[in-house]
This record gives C-alpha cells, structure tokens and sequence, in this order.
C-alpha cells in the first residue's frame, strides 16, 4: 500500500518477463526456471511463513510450489500473471497443509508467531488473528503479496468489489485495534510515571 | 466522516492510496485529499495501519533448489514433452485459432454426415433398382400432395405389358396389399424414387463432388488519409478480380471524416488476393474472416431437385401415355404442377448457393483519417457589414410581413369583438364619467 512506483519481485521491466520466462520453461529451458525460481522463491517463503508457525515447513511448500509448476508447465496458459498463477498454487497448497493440520491437529497456526518478535510484530500478528479469515487473506495478500486488488479476486474468485469492501473493512478494524493498542500503552507509560514519582516523593521523604 | 459531504467514498479513497484507481478518478482524489480534513486523517490513518503492517518482515532463508526439483528438471530434460512444445505453440497462435480449430472440426463432422446420408442414399437407390425393373405404378395425387394408390380406385392398369398390382407388389414389398387410400411419407419416397429409375438419367453431383463448398466472407475496417484515392482504388481492386459491388453507401458529414461502407462481392479463389490488395487502400483497423460449409446442404439439395426432376418427367410420361379417369388426370396435373414449382424454387436455391459459394462477400468499411481545417483568413469587415445590413433589411422585412399576416390572421375576429364590445364599453364609459 502507497508503494505506487514499488513492483514486487518478477515484474521488472528491464528483464524479461515472468511469462515469457514461463513460455522458455515450457519449451524445455531450464534457465528460465532457474530464474523464476530466483524470482520468487523469497517472496514464495515470506508467503508461507506469514500463514503457517513453521519455518521448515515454510521452505517445503516452497519447494512443493515450484514442483507442480514443473509438473503442470505443459497445462499452463499466458492468461494470467504468473505471480498470480504462483500465489494460486501456494494458496492451494496452504489449504491442503491447513487440513492436515486440523486432521492431524496438532498445531494450529490460526495465530502464526515468529520467534525473536517484537512488541510490534506481536501486535500485527495478533490484530490479523482476530480478521475474519476471509478478510485477513485478503490483506495479507495485498500487504504482503503486493497483489493487484484484480488479482485478489482472481485468486480468491470473489467480485473486485468484494475484495475492495473486505479490504477497507479489515483496514478499518485494524485502524480501530491499533488506537486502542495506543490509548492502553499511553496509559501503562502515564501510570508508570505516576508511580515513579510517588516512588521519588517517598524516596525524598525517607531522605 | 460522512460520505454524504464527500464526493470521494472512503473506499475509493482507499483505493487512491493503493494505486488502483483510474488516472481521471485518482487526480480528482488527489484534489479532494488537499482540501478535506478528515479524509486527510483517514488516508494517515490507512498508512500508519500500512506501516504497522509492514513491520512484520520475515527472514529469507538461502535455500537452494530441492533435490526433487532437480530431479523433476532433470526428467524434463531428458525426454523434453511434445506436448508442452505443441502447448506453447498453441498458446502462441493464441484462443482464436483454436476457435478456428472447433470451427474446422465441426465442418469435417458436417462433410462426414453427409457423404454418409449420400451413401444410404446411393445404397438404397441401387437396392430399390435390383428389387423393381419394371416401370411406373398409377399414382396420382390430390391437391394437398398426398399420393393415392391408383389401383385402389378398382381399375386395373398395365404398364409394358405388367399389371400394375405386380409393379405395386414388388414395390411395397411381396404379397403386400397396394396401399389403400392416402399414401405418404417412405411410400411417397418410393414412388418418387420409382418414377425416377424408370426414364431418368442417374443423379449426379456434379459440382459437390469436387470438394466442400465453403461460403466465405471477410469483414474489413481501414482508415486512410486520402479518402478520394481510397475510392478510386476501391473500383480498380474490384476490376481487377472481377468482383462487383452489392451494396455502398457513402457519408460525408460536415465536420468529421468522410466514409463509406461496401459490400464487396469476389469470386471466392480471388478472396485472399483482394483482401491483400484492399489492405493496401489504408491502414487496417480491423480484419475478420469466416467460412460457412454447405456441402451436405448442397448436396441435400442436388439430391431433392434431381428427384424432383424424375418424378416430373415420370408424371408427364404418365399422363401423355396412361388412360384412367378424369379425377386421375387432375390430380396428375395437380402433382405435376406442384412438382413444378418445388423444382423451381430448388433451382432458385440451388443458384443462390452457387453463387454465395462461387463469389466470397467482402463488408469493407473505409474511414477517412480527417483532420480540421483552420480557416486561417478571416471575413473582411466590408463582407460583414454587407451581410448584416442584408440581415438587417431581411429582418426588417420578415417583421413587416409577420405583422400584417398577424393582422390578417385575427383582424376578423378583432373587428368582430370590437364590434360587439363597443357599446357596452361606450355606455360604461359614459356612466363612469357622469358619477361625480
């Protein structure tokens, strides 16, 4: 958000494209892959890290995402972009990983923490667990995956529209969160100079 | 903040922010932003939510390339898929062409079906032959075109020395009864092919047995910038392959570009040619090309007039040479009168389609890139003074004339009131003057 002139990994002008880099892995190049592999790995990793509580297992469906690209490269059409195209596997994926787990249920990453987290990030993290899921996908993917609100609905198969209202809403709850967060630790720094004040005065008064 | 005091929804301001606004819609909100106080907090608001966000970073960790990966690549490699080869090829040629593949397949299912009928057909002519070798039953029918068995009118009929009851038996099967009353459907087909194994010529396909026949057409939009050269070159493109024109309409609106739309008809082998030729005229907006395949509906049709044929000369035969009733005659002449007329409009549109076949339609538009002319010298003070003294006097007489027309329109009426309000108006005149 408000990055206008900022482009997300993959979608550099001055290189050849990510589809056209796509068409090349079709016809058998294996530089192209290795390229787009380069491209977006990271961005692929941020995108599970984000969602799941598991470094490891982050980098896995990172890895399982580039081999069904490998494996589905004959089906795959220029209709969309493929970062979108990337992200539309992932988001499979993570579905899948996120029946597992439930099945399995012995992690819930429905509040994904990183370790060494700052107060911060502690809070982001919190604020996003408490969206609705279908509200904190969408930011996420536009905060985070720098996605188009176009390629949002694409992805997730729900109206622009839709995706726009979600947003503003998700936006505004945590805008709502984030001043509350501000009032409670204005009032715990006021509190603590209250009492370190009266700690003085006593100080003095022992004095 | 209400969104009733704001031409901008908080959403769309939202969407400003995010880059997803249209360039018009985006400078407006700029314009607004700069003077709207609680937008301004809003849009703050919506970054310090952004910036919050975005303090969740993750570490990148360097991992290289999975070992499936490599081996899933390594496989690709050595047996690299024709698939995904015919796959990007394909996506190169891009939706249309394969939209041009269904259209193809679908015509070759088309030309399938109907060599396919023309076969039973052949098949169940030369079986009808084997099994018959004699000539023509009695038929007659009435005026709505259903055949009457003329043996079961209680007549007997011979024809080459044969009594038509055996024709009719061998006919509708052996033993069978000849049909009573009204006959249609597969038993008119049956006297109809009969009719026509006995004197008529084989059927012939004479010209869909060459190869399909398509209907062509191509749709053509140009925009040049010598529009009267375009025109001229329209006539000498047409010359040239000898096509004609169906229909053209030309427009020359005041103010704009001149155009005309044509329909262009070119015999079908020159299609391509003068597509070529007709792109040279200006440069081509747009281009669309098609293809109807009528094969099987021409042949259909070359099959019924061929028919229709026999049964007209087995009719006619019948009624010079046969002897029976005077109903029978007419209700020959009645058959043989519709007959007529079916194979008329067969013929008509068997040429129809010949010719839609024969010369491809061409629906060319050519716009004239027009560019305003400044009118660099402008009118002499003594022309416009001239003019507005001819208008002035041109006023001044349109005034004169309207005001005795208007007289003229309703004096009458205003002699009459004044006539009959005269003296009331008078006597109260004369009242009010005399009250002190």
């Amino acid at each position: 958000m408000y990055r206008a002139g900022r482009r997300p990994a993959g979608t550099n002008t001055n290189m050849t494209s990510d589809e056209a880099l796509m068409l090349e892995f079709q016809l058998g190049s294996r530089a192209a892959f290795e390229e787009l592999f380069a491209r977006y790995r990271e961005p692929l990793q941020g995108f599970f890290r984000r969602r799941l509580n598991d470094a490891g297992r982050a980098e896995d469906l990172t890895q399982e995402t580039f081999l069904a690209v490998i494996h589905a490269s004959s089906r795959y059409e220029p209709r969309a972009l493929v970062r979108t195209y990337l992200y539309g596997i992932a988001l499979k994926l993570l579905a899948a990983e996120r029946r597992k787990r439930v099945r399995n249920a012995a992690q819930s990453d429905s509040e994904p923490a990183i370790e060494g987290a700052t107060d911060v990030v502690l809070w982001v993290q919190q604020a996003l667990g408490k969206l609705d899921p279908s509200e904190r996908e969408i930011v996420m993917l536009r905060e985070y995956e720098q996605l188009s609100y176009l390629d949002i609905a694409e992805l997730l198969r729900i109206p622009v529209n839709t995706v726009r209202s979600r947003l503003f809403r998700a936006r505004l709850a945590l805008k709502g969160w984030l001043e509350s967060e501000k009032t409670r630790d204005r009032s715990v720094i006021a509190n603590g100079a209250v009492n370190g004040a009266a700690v003085d005065r006593a100080g003095h008064d022992e004095a | 903040m209400s969104t009733d005091n704001h031409r901008f929804e908080q959403e769309e301001l939202m969407a400003y922010l995010d880059g997803e606004l249209p360039t018009d819609r985006a400078t407006a909100a700029v314009a607004h932003l700069e003077r709207c106080a609680e937008c301004q907090t809003l849009a703050a608001d919506l970054r310090s939510v952004s910036q919050h966000l975005m303090t969740w970073e993750v570490e990148s960790a360097e991992s290289p390339m999975g070992t499936q990966i490599i081996e899933a690549l390594e496989q690709g490699e050595r047996k690299p898929t024709k698939t995904a080869t015919a796959n990007a090829a394909s996506q190169r040629v891009g939706f249309m062409a394969r939209r041009w593949v269904w259209v193809g397949t679908f015509a070759v299912v088309c030309l399938t079906i109907g060599v396919g009928l023309r076969r039973i057909w052949n098949n169940e002519n030369q079986n009808l032959q084997r099994a018959t070798g004699l000539a023509a039953p009695r038929a007659a029918a009435d005026s709505n075109g259903i055949f009457h068995g003329l043996g079961s009118a209680g007549k007997s009929f011979s024809v080459d020395g044969q009594p038509i009851a055996d024709q009719q038996s061998r006919l509708f099967g052996p033993g069978a009864p000849p049909p009573a009353g009204p006959i249609n459907g597969r038993q008119f087909d049956k006297l109809q092919q009969f009719a026509k194994l006995q004197n008529a010529p084989p059927v012939r396909f004479p010209d869909s047995a060459s190869g399909p026949m398509i209907i062509r057409t191509a749709a053509l939009t140009l925009t040049t910038k010598d529009f009267d050269k375009a025109r001229a070159s329209l006539d000498d493109v047409l010359r040239r392959h000898r096509g004609y024109i169906g229909d053209l309409n030309v427009s020359t609106p005041v103010g704009s570009g001149r155009s005309f739309t044509a329909t262009l008809r070119i015999p079908a082998d020159q299609l391509d040619v003068a597509l070529a030729d007709l792109r040279k005229l200006g440069r081509a907006e747009s281009e669309s090309q098609g293809g109807q395949d009528v094969t099987a509906q021409y042949v259909d049709l070359q099959a019924r007039l061929s028919n229709a044929r026999n049964a007209e000369v087995r009719l006619t035969d019948i009624l010079q040479h046969r002897t029976g009733t005077l109903g029978d005659v007419l209700a020959v002449e009645n058959e043989i009168s519709r007959v007529r007329g079916e194979i008329e409009r067969m013929e008509a549109e068997r040429k129809t389609l010949s010719n839609q076949v024969d010369f491809a339609t061409i629906n060319a538009t050519v716009s004239e890139d027009y560019q305003a002319q400044l009118q660099v010298v402008p009118t002499s003070t003594f022309g416009r003074i001239h003019n507005a003294a001819v208008d002035g006097y041109r006023s001044m007489v349109e005034g004169v004339v309207g005001t005795i027309l208007f007289l003229f329109s309703i004096g009458p009426s205003l002699l009459l009131w004044c006539a009959i309000l005269f003296f009331p108006a008078r006597a109260v005149w004369r009242k009010v003057r005399r009250a002190p």
